[in-house]
C-alpha cells in the first residue's frame, strides 16, 4: 500500500546519515514510481532500483556525469565502425582487424541515418575508424555526410591514399575534417615489430602527404609493453612535423583484441564513449568486439542507447564513490 | 563564557545528518564578520543548561526549549533568527478518510493518538487545542507514543508512530507535526487518500537561534545578517538548507509562541524533566 510505503521511506531515510544510502522494500512499478516521486519533492535520490526494494541516498546526488569535463561526458562524442578489415594485421589491433576479418560494413544509407541521428541526439563530434575506413573505397561518401552533420575525424593508418582514393580524399572538406594517424614510435623499429615490415614509412610518409594536402592531421601513438620510454622522441618527431599539443595523442595499449597484455577496461571502470558498429552500441571504442562491453544489438533508437549509457555510467561512480567510502580494513 | 572569537553554536544531535549540517553552516561562516563554531548535545535540556551556563553564545532550540529557556533566564534570552517553516509551522489532526472524525469536536470518545511528552507539535500543543475547545484528556481515550524523549518531537519518530497507529486501527486520529504530513503529501495525492485532514490548528512557531545577553548586539547582528544571506539559489548553501528544512532564514517574530507558552503553563511542564 502506497501509505504504508510512504512512511517506511520517510522512517528509513530520516534514519540514514546524509550521502549514505538505504533500502526500501517495494512491490512493483507502482511502488517504485512512489519512491521516485517522493525522493524528488524530498530532495533525496532514488540510486537502484532492485528486483524488491529501491535504494536510496539521503540527499541529492551530484551528477557524475556533469562532473566530466563536457567533451568527456558520454553521449558528446560518437564513434563510428565503418568497417572491421584493414590491409594490416597489427598485433595488438584491438578489434582483431586483418585482411581475413569479417568486414561488418555499414553502408552510406545507414551512415547517413546515424550521423543525422546523432547530431539530433545532441552529439557534438564523429570518430570514424575500423579496421581501415579507407579500404572502403566509398568512404568518402560517408564522410560528406559525416561532415555536413557535425565535425569529424577519421582514425587511419595512412597508408591507402593512392590513385581513386587519393582523388576522393583530396575532395573532401577541409575545414570539419581532421584524419587521425597512427604512428607508434619514432623510428621504424618499434612500429613496425608490431605492424609489419615498412608500414612505418608509409604511415610516416602518409602524414607528410595529408599535411601537404591541407587537412588537419592528429597523429596518434599506441605504446605496447615493449615502448620503454619512447615518448621523448615521439615528441620530437612530433615537433618535427610541426603537430601541436592537441595534434597528438599517446596512449598505452589495452588488453583487447589481439592484445593479451595491457590496461584492463570494463565498464565499471571506464568512463564510456558511445561506439556503433555493424553489430550494435558498444561502451567504448577500445573494446568494441567485447561481448562484454556491448550495450545494445542497433543503433537505432540512438538517444535511447545514449541515455542507457549514461545511466549505467551514473550507477557505476555512485556505487564506486560508496565502496570506497565503507573501505573495510580487515 | 565561550570568549574566543568564534561564535559557539548549540545544537542537537537527533540524526547523524546533524554533523554534515553544522559543517556546512560553519564552513559558510568561515571568513565572515561572524565565524563561529558548533557543539552538539544529546537532548535539549542539557543544551539550555549550557547556554544558561554560558557555555554557547547560541543555542538552536526547538520551541519547547525556548520556552525553558526563556522562562529560566527570566525573558533575558533573545530569539535571533528562525527558519521561513518554524514561522508557519502546524499540527495536523490525522484521521482514516470515511471515519467520521472531522474536526476537534468529533475527537471526543476517540482514540487519540500523540507523540512524545516534550513534542510541541505531537503532544503539548494538540492537548492544548483540545482543552481550549473543552475537550479534556479524560473526554478521549489517550495512545501515547513516547519515543525519543529529549528530541523534542525532532526525529519525527512518534508522529511516524502515531499514524501508524490510525492505519493499524488502533487510533482514530493523529496528531502530527505539518513537516511529517509534506513528507507524506511528497510521494503525491493517491498516496494519502486513505487519510484525511481532521484538522489542522493555526500557524505557531518552532525553532529559533536562542543567544543570551552575554553576546553583544553586534555580534549578534553580524553572525545574523550572514546568516541571512545564505541563498537557496546558490548551489553551496542549497544543500545544508534542504536537509535543514528551510529555504530561506527570517528574523524572528514572537507571537507565534504564545500558543506554547500558555500549553507549557497549564500543563505544569517542567523547565527540565
Ligand atoms: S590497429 Fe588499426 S591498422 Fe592495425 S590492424 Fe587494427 S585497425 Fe588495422
Amino acid at each position: 500500500m502506497s501509505l504504508d510505503l510512504t512512511l517506511r521511506l520517510i522512517e528509513a531515510v530520516n534514519a540514514t546519515p546524509a550521502g549514505s544510502t538505504t533500502l526500501v522494500d517495494v512491490d512493483g512499478p507502482a511502488d517504485v514510481a512512489i519512491a521516485n516521486r517522493w525522493t524528488a519533492a524530498t530532495g533525496n535520490s532514488l540510486l537502484v532500483v532492485h528486483p524488491h526494494a529501491v535504494e536510496i541516498m539521503r540527499g541529492r546526488m551530484v551528477d557524475p556525469i556533469g562532473a566530466l569535463p563536457e567533451n568527456r561526458r558520454p553521449g558528446y562524442r560518437l564513434w563510428v565502425y565503418t568497417n572491421f578489415h584493414c590491409n594490416l594485421a597489427c598485433d595488438y589491433c584491438c578489434v582483431s582487424s586483418s585482411p581475413r576479418a569479417a568486414r561488418r560494413v555499414i553502408s552510406v544509407e545507414e551512415t547517413a541515418a546515424l550521423v543525422r541521428d546523432a547530431a539530433d541526439t545532441g552529439v557534438r563530434e564523429l570518430y570514424i575508424t575500423g579496421g581501415e575506413p579507407f579500404m572502403l573505397l566509398d568512404l568518402d561518401e560517408r564522410l560528406h555526410a559525416a561532415t555536413s552533420a557535425l565535425p569529424t575525424t577519421v582514425l587511419t593508418n595512412g597508408m591507402l591514399w593512392q590513385g581513386e582514393r587519393l582523388r576522393r580524399l583530396d575532395a573532401l572538406p577541409r575545414d570539419r575534417l581532421t584524419l587521425q594517424v597512427s604512428l607508434d614510435s619514432a623510428t621504424p623499429e618499434l612500429h613496425d615489430r608490431h605492424r609489419g615490415a615498412g608500414s612505418f614509412d608509409r604511415a610516416l610518409a602518409g602524414v607528410r602527404l595529408a599535411l601537404d594536402l591541407g587537412f588537419r592531421v592528429r597523429v596518434a601513438a599506441t605504446l605496447g609493453h615493449d615502448a620503454g620510454n619512447s615518448e621523448s622522441e615521439l615528441g620530437s618527431l612530433f615537433d618535427g612535423l610541426g603537430l601541436d599539443d592537441d595534434q597528438r595523442v599517446v596512449r598505452r595499449v589495452a588488453r583487447q583484441g589481439e592484445a593479451n597484455a595491457g590496461l584492463t577496461v570494463t565498464r565499471a571502470s571506464l568512463v564510456p564513449e558511445v561506439c556503433v558498429t555493424a553489430d550494435g552500441v558498444w561502451w567504448h571504442p577500445v573494446a568494441a568486439t567485447d561481448p562484454s562491453m556491448m550495450v545494445a544489438d542497433a543503433w537505432s533508437p540512438l538517444d535511447a542507447a545514449v541515455e542507457a549509457i549514461r545511466d549505467e555510467y551514473r550507477r557505476h561512480r555512485l556505487r564506486s564513490d560508496i565502496l570506497a567510502s565503507t573501505f573495510p580494513c580487515a | 563564557m565561550s570568549g574566543g572569537a568564534e561564535v559557539v553554536v548549540g545544537a542537537v544531535a537527533y540524526t547523524a545528518n546533524v554533523v554534515p549540517i553544522w559543517e556546512g553552516i560553519k564552513e559558510y561562516f568561515a571568513g565572515s564578520p561572524a565565524p563561529m563554531d558548533f557543539v552538539l548535545f544529546s537532548n535539549y535540556e542539557r543544551q539550555v543548561d549550557a547556554l544558561v551556563a554560558g557555555h554557547i553564545d547560541i543555542a538552536w532550540n526547538t520551541n519547547v526549549a525556548w520556552v525553558r529557556a526563556s522562562r529560566r533566564t527570566d525573558g533575558a534570552a533573545r530569539p535571533l533568527a528562525m527558519r521561513d517553516t518554524d514561522l508557519a509551522f502546524q499540527t495536523f489532526m490525522i484521521a482514516r478518510a470515511g471515519a467520521g472524525i472531522d474536526g476537534l469536536e468529533s475527537c471526543k470518545g476517540r482514540r487519540v493518538a500523540l507523540g512524545s511528552r516534550d513534542s510541541g507539535q505531537a503532544r503539548i500543543l494538540p492537548l492544548h487545542f483540545l482543552q481550549r475547545e473543552g475537550i479534556e484528556a479524560s473526554d478521549v481515550e489517550l495512545v501515547i507514543f513516547d519515543s525519543d524523549v529529549g528530541k523534542h518531537g525532532d526525529t519525527g519518530r512518534s508522529d511516524l508512530d502515531a499514524l501508524r497507529a490510525v492505519l493499524d486501527d488502533q487510533a482514530d486520529v493523529a496528531a502530527v507535526g505539518g513537516n511529517t504530513w509534506q513528507a507524506l503529501l511528497a510521494a503525491g495525492d493517491e498516496t494519502v487518500a486513505a487519510l484525511t485532514v481532521a484538522w489542522e490548528s493555526e500557524p505557531y512557531n518552532h525553532c529559533n537561534f536562542t543567544a543570551m545577553p552575554s553576546l553583544s548586539d553586534e555580534r549578534a547582528e553580524a553572525w545574523v545578517s550572514h546568516l541571512l544571506d545564505m541563498d537557496w539559489d546558490n548551489p553551496d548553501h542549497r544543500p545544508i538548507l534542504e536537509m535543514e528544512g528551510l529555504r530561506e532564514w527570517k528574523r524572528p517574530e514572537l507571537s507565534g509562541y504564545d500558543s506554547l507558552i500558555e500549553a507549557m503553563a497549564a500543563q505544569g511542564i517542567a523547565d527540565g524533566w
